[in-house]
This record gives structure tokens, sequence and C-alpha cells, in this order.
């Protein structure tokens, strides 16, 4: 496997008054590209600062975050929004779609900032949500929406996924289905990254990293992933 | 821009349509307000430069006792392009109404605008009449008319209904102020119908000879046209530049110039222009402060809009839209409701306060063809309004893009310093119930939302109390003048050089209480001259003078003049200080000293008694005389021209006063909307934005009532605080537009009852109320779930 992305002594300090804080402090790591990734954390180690540097929402106070042939801490603000264009999906807790937008125009949306897209009826197949094309969000469940932010996501044909929490607001049974969703995509060879403080899905992941503290506590390849169905949720 | 994005502007405006109604409507009534009085104060300045050109209204107009040699004396004048000569008298009709009757030989200066019938003739015998007073007497072309004047007894065939250049306003003397088309009109003949034998008599008169024969023997060759004693010549001059010059030029070489006054100094001119310049000033208050407050609302909002959509543009941010496209599509919100609301705002302005206002005023003013003129400034304003909605998106969308998209992605919650808040825990404020410590804290919160809410509603009620106090003060006015200043029941208008005798009979009948006007001229120390008057008084009580608190004062001494308090402060004259001036048609120059200032509402002149003029050795011929008999039932006393009611003098201010009424009710009622949509919408912002809050209390156990408490409570506060900072606003602004607004002859300031004051706060405060009860409705309606879960 080649090494995706790689971070080297990567800091990130935020100044509270006179104060400094350090969210990141010196992270170490590499995953693969295609790996199954979920980074573990109590509330307040560093998990949503890592996924946002790591997705060019946020820049780092030192070292270098490499993902491809990019050194992301080297970006300008537009070099960033092109990265965050064409090679990154993000899902978040809330799903963040737009409200006032169906589930087609959402998914649709992501042709107003990049070419290499898929066909959006291809997608919202893959996700199951084809019938609920022109529904609006607030017509659909928890699940439903989650798995339109998945469609918007993968649309664009990400080099990397970035998901918080993506289960965090779901009941267990669409969990499953979302994270189901998300191993496809892994296996297509996308590399996704999930932060989660649910440590039962660390047994689906290729790889595992524990940090705390804003600094990398463990990374562990997982040798024998589980399939998302044996697992007891 | 983007068809996604494109749908998700129109869809949020869709989500959110109460409140981009209620910008809508606050951008569109404020452009409205501002475009409508401007396209009706350029349209009445349009129209008249247009009647004034291609009518021809005279440059100059020479008065005076004047003859076809004047004429041709000024004909000869370097620079005069044209002149002619017109004999102006005062006429009855059969029915008793007043004529200004007009005797001319050619009509190219001031020239007629025929509604209907015939233009000027000199070879053609008939009237040519005042289209207003026409319509009033239901007068046609073809009718006849009987003229009378002095021994003339005219029967005439109306051959045009005309509006004059000369003519805008016309009353029948300087104390009516509100034409009576009805009793008063203009009639126009050729001099052919003045009868040769009414010239004789005044030629024989002149001559103080009985017998027509001896006429005959002194004037062989007479011809009544060459004695026809024309009151005036109007100049038309070839360059504008060249008047003064012209004007000296007259002076020095017709001796019969008593006087000659610019076009810009006649009574109908003036009248006219004042009228556009107070509009000015009402262009400059009335709809600034629509436009002001409109605007601070607008931008509260649009900032509010935007930041609610913070989470949103963060997403936008992470799923890789460029800065520019999320600002340009931010933009779009302010930017196509304030163009549509600028172009219906143009439009209604144009088409309903633009033709309103100007549709009154043509009913005052005879001038053809008045419009509302659509004024580039009003453009401009537009333009500015769109730019400032569009500059505000894009700041307040770019403060938000500022930030890295991580943050953006987190609500923001309003910050506060600590020590803000501590005041809250101490003193007063620790013995106050929640709601009030709770509503406090929200408005230390959010004290830009308050101060833009405080200052629609400061803005609303001062303009309230603004127009209601306008009328207050007109009434005011009305009642020094016709009930303080005039203390009689009838004036009777005296001919001109009327004998002892003559006067006499008069005294013995009405008394001899009496006044008269002085046209002069004052010199001042660097020998420039300027047109006034003085009213000469022998008129004791009926006449009376008040101070500058309105209360009446002494009788005035006989030891000098009075000048009224404006002029002497437009002059800067100070008691004991010496004025120089000369009456019109006599070059003797006098020096009087001030004695005394006084208060007139209507003029600003001078005044002293006829003691005191005598003393200077002129001679006091009445013009006026007061009486408190009752004339009710007599329509002519011999020797008089007019008899004025009190009472109908009266009623032709009312009738000043029900136009301005009718244009301030409309002040009033764009006041009332527009101050209803602000709080209205400041509500809304403040219902949404607390929604969360309030849901959280519910999930509590408080009450729909106790919230709804919560929720008015701050409401009222900031309704009250309006209150009390917007009555005496309201009065400083009317002070203000009286003072600076009105014409210079007038002088009165703000006079405003309490009832003005009460109607004004409990208005502004039901306004306030009803709305925030509306909107409290919602609170009933809250899912606490979904309300909750919307926010995290």
């Amino acid at each position: 496997m080649n090494k995706f992305i790689e971070l080297k002594n990567v800091k990130k300090t935020y100044k509270i008054g006179e104060q400094k804080f350090n969210a990141l402090d010196g992270i170490d790591l590499s995953i693969d590209q295609g790996e199954f990734v979920v980074i573990l954390g109590p509330s307040g180690a560093g998990k949503s600062t890592l996924l946002n540097l790591l997705g060019g929402m946020d820049k780092a106070t030192s070292g270098s975050i490499i993902i491809g042939e990019n050194d992301l801490v080297k970006f300008n603000d537009k070099q960033l929004t092109k990265f965050r264009a064409n090679d990154v999906g993000f899902i978040f807790q809330f799903y963040n779609i737009m409200p006032t937008l169906t589930v087609d125009e959402n998914v649709n949306l992501i042709k107003d900032v990049t070419n290499t897209t898929k066909d959006s009826k291809d997608v919202l197949k893959s996700v199951g949500l084809l019938k609920h094309a022109s529904k609006f969000p607030q017509e659909l469940s928890g699940g439903e929406q989650q798995r339109v932010s998945i469609a918007r996501a993968i649309m664009k044909n990400p080099k990397v996924l970035l998901c918080d929490e993506p289960t965090g607001a779901l009941d267990s049974k669409t969990g499953v289905e979302v994270l189901k969703l998300l191993r496809k995509q892994s296996d297509e060879d996308t590399t996704v990254i999930i932060v989660t403080h649910n440590a039962l899905i660390a047994d689906i992941a290729d790889r595992v990293i524990k940090i705390k503290n804003g600094k990398v506590e463990s990374n562990i390849i997982n040798k024998h992933p589980k399939n998302i169905d044996e697992v007891k949720w | 821009m983007v068809i996604m994005l494109k749908r998700k502007m129109f869809r949020d405006i869709r989500k959110n349509l109460s409140q981009f109604i209620t910008i809508f409507l606050m951008i569109m009534i404020g452009i409205m307000a501002y475009s409508g009085i401007k396209a009706y104060m350029d349209g009445m300045s349009k129209t008249s430069d247009k009647f004034y050109s291609e009518n021809n209204l005279f440059d100059l107009n020479v008065m005076g006792l004047l003859n076809h040699d004047d004429l041709n004396k000024i004909k000869e004048i370097d620079n005069v392009k044209d002149a002619e000569l017109k004999l102006s008298v005062t006429a009855t009709t059969d029915n008793d109404k007043t004529l200004l009757l007009n005797f001319i030989e050619s009509n190219n200066i001031s020239k007629f605008y025929v509604f209907d019938g015939i233009d000027f003739d000199y070879n053609k015998s008939g009237v040519w009449l005042d289209n207003f007073y026409a319509k009033e007497n239901n007068i046609k072309v073809g009718d006849v008319i009987l003229v009378k004047y002095e021994t003339m007894q005219l029967h005439e065939k109306v051959l045009g209904l005309v509006n004059v250049p000369d003519h805008l306003y016309d009353t029948r003397d300087e104390s009516e102020l509100y034409p009576d088309r009805k009793e008063f009109g203009f009639a126009y003949m050729s001099t052919k119908e003045i009868t040769e034998d009414y010239i004789k008599s005044l030629v024989m008169k002149q001559l103080n000879i009985n017998d027509e024969q001896d006429l005959d023997m002194m004037i062989p060759d007479f011809d009544y046209k060459d004695y026809i004693p024309f009151s005036s010549i109007m100049v038309d001059v070839k360059n504008t530049k060249n008047r003064k010059e012209v004007k000296e030029k007259i002076e020095d070489n017709v001796e019969n110039a008593k006087a000659i006054i610019n076009r810009e100094d006649t009574t109908s001119y003036i009248t006219y222009q004042g009228e556009i310049d107070e509009g000015k000033t009402y262009v400059g208050v009335f709809s600034g402060i629509f436009l002001f407050i409109a605007m601070l609302s607008v931008i509260t909002t649009m900032t509010r809009v935007v930041k609610n959509q913070r989470v949103q543009i963060g997403t936008l941010k992470a799923l890789g839209f460029s800065n520019n496209k999320i600002l340009f599509h931010y933009i779009g919100y302010g930017f196509w409701i304030s163009i549509i609301a600028s172009i219906v705002g143009l439009i209604l302005g144009y088409y309903i306060i633009g033709n309103v206002f100007i549709n009154l005023e043509m009913d005052f003013f005879e001038i053809p063809n008045g419009h509302p003129a659509m004024n580039i400034s009003s453009y401009y304003i537009s333009i500015a309004v769109i730019l400032v909605v569009s500059i505000i998106t894009y700041i307040t969308g770019r403060s938000i893009l500022r930030e890295n998209p991580a943050e953006t992605l987190r609500k923001k919650i309003p910050t506060i310093k600590g020590t803000a808040l501590n005041i809250t825990k101490k003193g007063f404020f620790k013995k106050l119930s929640f709601s009030s410590k709770w509503n406090v804290r929200d408005i230390l919160r959010n004290r830009m939302r308050t101060f833009m809410g405080l200052a629609g509603v400061v803005g609303c009620c001062a303009l309230i109390v603004c127009a209601l106090g306008m009328l207050d003060s007109m009434n005011f006015f009305v009642k020094l003048q016709f009930e303080d200043l005039y203390n009689f029941d009838y004036k009777l208008n005296l001919k001109e050089n009327l004998s002892s005798n003559e006067l006499q009979l008069i005294y013995d009948q009405y008394g001899s209480n009496t006044s008269k006007i002085l046209g002069i001229e004052i010199k001042d120390k660097n020998g420039n001259r300027e047109s006034n008057n003085i009213l000469v008084t022998d008129a004791n009580d009926y006449l009376r003078f008040v101070d500058n608190k309105n209360k009446i004062k002494e009788k005035p001494t006989d030891d000098g003049v009075y000048v009224t308090y404006k002029l002497a402060s437009t002059k800067g004259y100070k008691l004991g200080d010496k004025i120089t001036w000369h009456i019109y048609g006599d070059n003797t120059y006098y020096t009087s000293k001030i004695v005394g200032f006084n208060k007139d509402p209507q003029n600003q002149n001078i005044s002293m008694t006829r003691n005191y003029l005598e003393s200077l050795k002129i001679e006091y011929k009445p013009d006026s005389l007061y009486t408190n008999n009752d004339l009710s039932k007599i329509k002519e006393i011999k020797n008089v021209e007019t008899i004025q009611d009190i009472n109908s003098l009266k009623e032709g201010m009312t009738g000043m006063l029900s136009m301005m009424k009718t244009m301030l009710v409309l002040i009033i009622s764009i006041a009332v909307l527009l101050g209803g949509i602000i709080i209205y919408n400041l509500g809304i912002l403040s219902y949404t934005e607390k929604e969360y809050q309030f849901s959280t209390l519910k999930v509590l156990g408080f009450d729909d009532k106790q919230i709804e408490n919560i929720f008015i409570k701050q409401n009222n506060w900031i309704a009250v605080l309006s209150i009390i900072i917007g009555l005496p606003l309201g009065f400083y602004l009317t002070d203000w537009l009286f003072k600076t607004a009105i014409e210079e002859h007038y002088d009165f300031g703000a006079s405003i009852t309490l009832r003005t004051y009460i109607i004004s706060a409990i208005g502004t405060f039901l306004v306030s109320y009803l709305v925030s009860k509306f909107l409290s409705k919602k609170i009933k309606k809250i899912d606490m779930v979904s309300s909750l879960k919307g926010n995290e």
C-alpha cells in the first residue's frame, strides 16, 4: 500500500486571551490510500481539529500535512478551496445539507465547484435515495439526510472522505447502513477517515488511531477488520 | 450565478418570506416617499419653468401711470426685446364677484394659455376669463358676462378660458391667503373695450372741466386711446443678465415709472416658488427620515439574514465553494430584493405621491399641465440604496468568510464581555423579576438590534408628532392672526385717491379705524436698496401687535418705527437703530428710529402710527378701514372696492389647511406603516433569535403566557423609550421645519398641543404592542423538539 496521507509533527495552537492552548501537540501519522480509518478519542482530545486540518478547513500552526502530493500547510486559501472542491468529501454529524434544496439539487450542487463529478442518479441510487430525489431534507429521516450528505460527498469522486461522527445522530440500525456505505467507498479505493468516540466502530476499521491530549496515543493496523454485520451495537 | 445556488437563493427567500417582504416594503416605502415627494417638487419646478418660458412671463413689470410715450421709451432701451402696456383695475360682476380686470393691446408677453376658445385678438370684442374662476362659476366660452368698473358697464362675450403666467396665484388682497376662485378671478380684454366716455370723464376730471366742448377746445384732436391711464408696462428683456442695466435705464429715462419689479418679486411668482422651496425641505426632512429609518432596519435585517446562514456558508466553504462565489450568492439576496423594491418604489412614488401632491397644488395654483417629474437624484438614491444593501451583505458575508470553515460551521453566540453583564447582578437590577433580568441581558447581548429598533420607532414617533404638530401650529397661527392680531369683523378696502369728504362719509358710518400700506425701499449703509412695506396704522385696537411670546402689546408709540422680529434678526436691527427709506414714486428719503419690535406671522415689514407718519410731513391716505358693524347684508358700499368678512378670511386659511391636511395624512400614514413594518420586522428578528431559548423555557415548564410576557416586555420597553425620545424630537423637527422651510415672509414656530403628544405616544405604543402581540402568537406554536434539534 502507498502512503497517501502523512502528518509530521503537526501542531495546532489556539490563543485564548493571554493563554495558549495546544489542540494538537505534535501529531505524527500516516494513512494508506483506500484505508478505512477510525480516529478515536475522548471529547477535547483533538479529533475534530485533526479532521479539519486534513480537510483543509483549518490551518496547522506548524508541521506538515501531506495528502497525495500536496502539503496543506503550505497552501494558501485559494489552494485550500481548490483542494476541498476537488479532493475531499465531508460528512458531518448534523448533515449540513441545504434545507432549501431538494435531495437531487443538494447532490448536484457539487457540479458548481468541480467538473469531475459522477452521475447524480447513479450516486443517489448507490445510497438508496433515488426515489426521494425530489424531496426536501425536512421530509427525510435522520438516516436519509445523512445519506444525502454521503451522496453529496461522493458525488465529486473524492480522494478522501472525512466523516465527523457520521452516526452520532442516528439510531444503530441506520448507523449500520451509513457505515456500510462508507465501507463501500473505501473498498472502491477512497480513503475514508471517521472521527468518533464510539469505540465499536473501531472493530470494522483497517486502521485505528487513538488521540489523547492532542497527541497520537496509538496507531494500530487492524489485520482482521470485522464485517459490519458482525458487530454488536 | 450557478444554477443550484440560484435555486437556493429563491428558496431561502421563500422560506424567510415575511422577513424579505418587510425588507422589500421598507425599501419600497423609503424610495416611494423620497422619489414621490421629489417628483412632485420637481414637477412643480418644471411645470412653472415651462409655463414661464413658453408663455413668456415678463422679466420686469414697470408700475406707475404710464402711456404710449413711456412704452416707446422703454422699447428703445438696449436689450429690451419687447414691452406691452396694461391697465389693471378691480372690477365687479353683475352677481357681485370681484374680477382683476386687465386691458391690453397685445399679448406677446405673459401670453395666455388657452384652455378653450381663441387666442387674444386686439380687434375682437369680448373677454378672456380666468379658467378656474369660470369653472367655479360655471361660465363657458360664448356666455356673456357683465363687468362693472366705475361708470363702465361692459357686456362681454367670453372668448376664451385662460391661464396667464403672472396669475398663478391671485388673491383679492394680501390679508387673504387662500384664493377664493368662486368670488375672485382675473379677466383680460382688448383696450378697445374701454369706453371713450369713461376716458373722457377721467381726462375732464383731471383737467377740472365739466363740459365736453371745453375738452374739444383744449384738446382738438382728442383720441381717447392716447389717454388710457395704463398702470403697468411688462418688459421682456433680451438677456436676463442685462436686466439690472435695463431696470436702471428705465428708472433714469421714464419719469412715470414709480416702481420696477422683477418677475421674481411678484406675489404670484414668490408664492409658487415658496411652495417649491418649502417642499424641498420636506424632501430633505420627511423623505430623508423615511429612507434613513427604513435603511437602518433593512441593514439590520440583511445582516441578520446573512448571519443566520452562517452554518450554510461554512458548509459551502467546506464543499469547496470559493469565497467570491459564496459572496456573490449572498449579495444576490439583498441585490435582487432592493432592485425590485426600488423600481416599484420609484413607480409608486411617481404615480401615487407625485400625482396626488401635484394635483393638490394644481387646485391651488393656476398653471396648466402640472405633472410630477422624475428626478435623476431619485435614481441615484435608488442605486445608492441597492449598493448599501449589497455592500452590507458583502461586509457581513465577508466577516463570516474570513473565519476558517471549521469555525464557520459552529453557531456563533452573541459575545459580550462578562463585565458588561455584571451590572445586571447588582443593586436595582438584582431586585428585578426573572423576565426583566432576562430582557436586560438580552438587550445587552444584542445592542445593535436594540439600537436599530429604537432608532426606527423614535423616527416614526417623531414624524407623527411632526405631522400632527404642523397642523397644530397652523391652527395656532390662524388663531393668532384672526383673533389676536385682527380684532375686527369686516375689512373695507377703500378706493384710491378718495377726497376728505368721501372719506368722512365712510367714517361717519363705519368708524375711522384705518390703515395704509406704503410700498417702500430701504437703503442700507452700503447703499443697497431692498423693497419692503410699511403698515401705517390708525386702527386703534382693531389691528393689534404681539410680542415674541404672542402676548398682545401696548399701543404703538408715535416716536419711531416698529420692525418685526424676523426682519430685525435677518437684517441685524437693534432697538434704537435707524432705518433709511423712501416711498415708491417719491425720492425723498426718511430716517426713522426703531422704537420696538413686533411679531407678525405673515409679513416681515415695518409698522408705524399715523401720527408718526404725519410728523414726517407725509400725507396719510388710508387704504383699509376696519369695523365691527354688521355688514352681512351689505353687498356694495360707495368708494369701497371690496368688503371682506373676517370669517371668510379665516375660511380661506382653513382651505389652505385642508390641503395641507391631505398631505400630512399621507405622511402620517407612511410613518405609521413604516413604523409598523419596522417594529414587525425587528420583532421577527428578535423572535427568531429567541425561539431556541423560548423552547428551552417551555421544556422547563414555563407556560405560554409567561414566555409571551418576556417577549412583549422588551418590545414595550423599546416603545416607551422611543416615545420618550421621539416626542421632544418631533417638537424640534417641527420647529426647525417652520423656521427654515417656510417662506421668508412667514414667522412661526412649532406650537404643539398636548393632544398631539398623547395621540403620538398612544399611537406609537399601540402599533408596537399590537405587533408584539401578533408575533407572540407564534410562541404557542413552538414545537419544542424540532426547535431545539434545529439549533444543534
